[in-house]
């Protein structure tokens, strides 16, 4: 993942005639971003905030090229269009679909591995940002500062909170990218660290993380080894019941203990700013 | 969604798996065969220990032990439905399951030579570990007959491989564990104890899906009875932070609640009137960032709340994000204020609890 994908000019949304898509489209024009067109099988040839629909992405390619496609397509069709994306071969898929059912992912993964051209963000992910660029979901732009900290976050939400609350401190950030919540996700935190340490515009990296999962573990080894900027990291839910929703063989395959505070120790073992708030981290950076 | 052990059968038994013979217990009718054992159908382990479980032998111990396994709660939960199966001669307790590993986004099949209530005393590393993907039944069913030392039963496994697999995908399952495979005395693999757990998100093409225990609730968990600051909050990850950003303070939080990107008036109202069965509840934090979800209908909803719930603590409402400017304008003239930022709604809270 390098800053030329993210920031890449022809960006269409899949999806664009439904409620979410249609809104979020003219959002995204709005704050600049070049949205060249849309897709919507059964509104072929309608315009949404003047932004033409067609029927397929092949369709858009017979007159655009197609560099960026954010997906809004309802979660039990969103297999197909995400498949139809990969196989068009579009460089980034930012998916914000909440709801893939998990067999939905694996076939995903299995294609995006075979055809190789595609790299996906999300599912079920609020996007990317890059204040004063591209703004590729539903990440309210005007919160936003330019600057040079990195952003990364499995939470939409959260990712908000961290951003406004940087922006209100006077504190800039170069990309919010949020990677999503879902248990299979196209992008890793790590796939976002490399991306911030290789970026010399970005001095400082802000990570959020969630209880569940091992992401954090993984991200926290990465950074001991070879990350050289100053991380900060919140990993939310110390309060939450841990492990309520892990199955019993689930259990023993993710052995290593996947609360809030056992993640905030490995952090913080392996050289990162840990925070046991989202108030706590904005004030430490 | 996890499914009792009958539902779960039903449907191994339904894609080829061998299963024990069975009929569910109804309060006036006798039993199909005996010897049986009645087994109480409630989710969560430890069955045995509890009572739950019983072999019977006559009319008049099936009678008792059904009446004494229907009043049994086992932790906290009391059996809606009794099964009773055919007493299976064990030879070996095996383990075997099919689950996702989310991190390789593949279905992995798991085994232990040692099943059966014990299975989590073994260590993780010394599972037999098998992805399934481009996978070959015949020959992962020759690895399982020889991890297990069975390899007599090698055409079998290859069989329950394959059928557990189709089970697997047809159902949209995420966890599919029989635990024990029971191996009888004359040579048999049976599914002695199934667990079974199902995708939620793709209930959608499952219209006949009609289960006991329904999707555990996820959105609204209970931290503490007796807490004293409610949370309201949208999207999971914030939601959590309101409840760290709260316990941080020193107060007590009461519950977890993310309201989700699709919030309508209705629903918030209900999470209000949950809220109040709280006894202690003294504040209640409204922490909404927007981006799918739209201010001014939250606004509507908190408008909606005031006015219909009487002896509603305070509020300290945080809204931000899409439409906040008219969500700003439908409370300021209803006279309810908000604050800019979620620390300000801690600090707030926590003066009003002094």
């Amino acid at each position: 993942m390098t800053e030329d994908l993210l920031s890449a000019k022809n960006v269409i949304v899949q999806g664009i005639t439904g409620a979410h898509g249609a809104f979020h489209a003219s959002a995204m024009k709005a704050s600049g971003t070049n949205v060249v067109a849309g897709t919507s099988p059964s509104k072929i040839g309608d315009t949404i905030d003047g932004i033409p629909v067609y029927g397929s992405i092949k369709d858009i390619q017979a007159a655009h090229a197609v560099d960026i496609s954010v997906v809004f397509v309802p979660a039990r069709f969103a297999k197909g269009a995400l498949i139809e994306a990969i196989t068009a071969e579009v460089p980034l898929i930012v998916c914000i679909t909440e709801g893939i059912p998990l067999h939905d992912m694996l076939a995903v993964t299995k294609a995006l591995k075979e055809k190789g051209r595609s790299q996906l963000i999300g599912p079920n992910c609020p996007g990317i940002l890059l204040p004063g660029g591209n703004k590729l979901g539903i990440i309210p732009a005007h919160l936003s500062l330019a600057g040079s900290v990195g952003v990364v976050s499995r939470s939409g939400t959260l990712t908000y909170e961290a951003m406004d609350g940087l922006t209100r401190r006077g504190i800039g950030q170069k990309y919010i990218i949020g990677i999503g919540g879902d248990r299979i996700a196209g992008t890793s935190f790590i796939d976002c660290l490399r991306l911030f340490e290789n970026d010399p515009d970005v001095d400082k990296i802000v990570m959020i993380g969630e209880i569940g999962g091992t992401g954090e573990l993984d991200a926290a080894k990465y950074i001991k080894q070879h990350v050289t900027k100053p991380v900060y990291a919140y990993v939310t839910g110390h309060h939450a019941p841990a492990g309520v929703q892990l199955g019993h063989a689930g259990a023993i395959l993710g052995s290593a203990d996947e609360s809030a505070a056992a993640k905030t120790e490995y952090l913080a073992e392996n050289g990162v700013h840990t925070a046991t708030s989202i108030t706590h981290l904005i004030h430490m950076i | 969604m996890k499914l009792l052990e009958y539902e779960a059968k039903k449907i191994l038994a339904g894609s080829g798996i061998p299963t024990p013979a069975s009929f569910i217990v109804s309060p006036k009718t006798k039993p199909e065969f005996l010897p049986c054992v009645v087994k109480s159908q409630v989710p969560t382990g430890g069955r045995g220990k509890a009572g739950g479980i019983a072999i019977v032998q006559s009319p008049a111990e099936f009678a008792a032990s059904s009446n004494k396994i229907s009043e049994l709660p086992i932790k906290g939960f009391l059996p809606k439905t009794l099964l009773a199966e055919e007493l299976l001669l064990i030879k070996r307790e095996l383990y075997l399951s099919l689950l996702i590993d989310k991190t390789a986004a593949q279905i992995v099949l798991m085994a232990h030579t040692n099943g059966g209530v014990e299975v989590e005393e073994n260590r993780a590393d010394e599972f037999l570990q098998l992805p399934l993907s481009g996978f070959d039944a015949d020959t992962v069913g020759e690895q399982l007959a020889e991890y297990y030392d069975l390899p007599d039963t090698s055409f079998v496994l290859q069989d329950i491989v394959e059928n557990l697999y189709t089970c697997f995908i047809n159902n949209d399952a995420t966890l599919l564990e029989i635990n024990p495979l029971v191996l009888t005395t004359d040579g048999k693999l049976i599914a002695g104890d199934c667990k079974m757990e199902l995708d939620d998100a793709a209930a959608f093409r499952h219209t006949d899906w009609n289960f006991e225990e329904k999707s555990a609730e996820v959105n609204f968990v209970t931290l503490n009875e007796l807490g004293t600051v409610a949370t309201i909050a949208n999207g999971a990850g914030l939601a959590m932070a309101t409840v760290d950003a709260v316990a941080d303070a020193g107060m007590v939080p009461a519950n977890f609640l993310d309201i989700g990107g699709g919030a309508n008036e209705a629903s918030v109202l209900a999470a209000f009137e949950r809220i109040m069965r709280y006894p202690n509840v003294n504040v209640i934090i409204v922490n909404i960032f927007a981006g799918i979800t739209r201010c001014d209908e939250v606004a509507r909803a908190i408008i909606g709340a005031k006015k219909q719930i009487p002896h509603l603590p305070p509020l300290f409402i945080r809204l931000a994000g899409t439409n906040f400017e008219q969500a700003a304008t439908l409370l300021s003239a209803e006279a309810i204020p908000t604050l800019g930022a979620l620390d300000e709604c801690i600090a707030a809270a926590k003066e009003s609890q002094s």
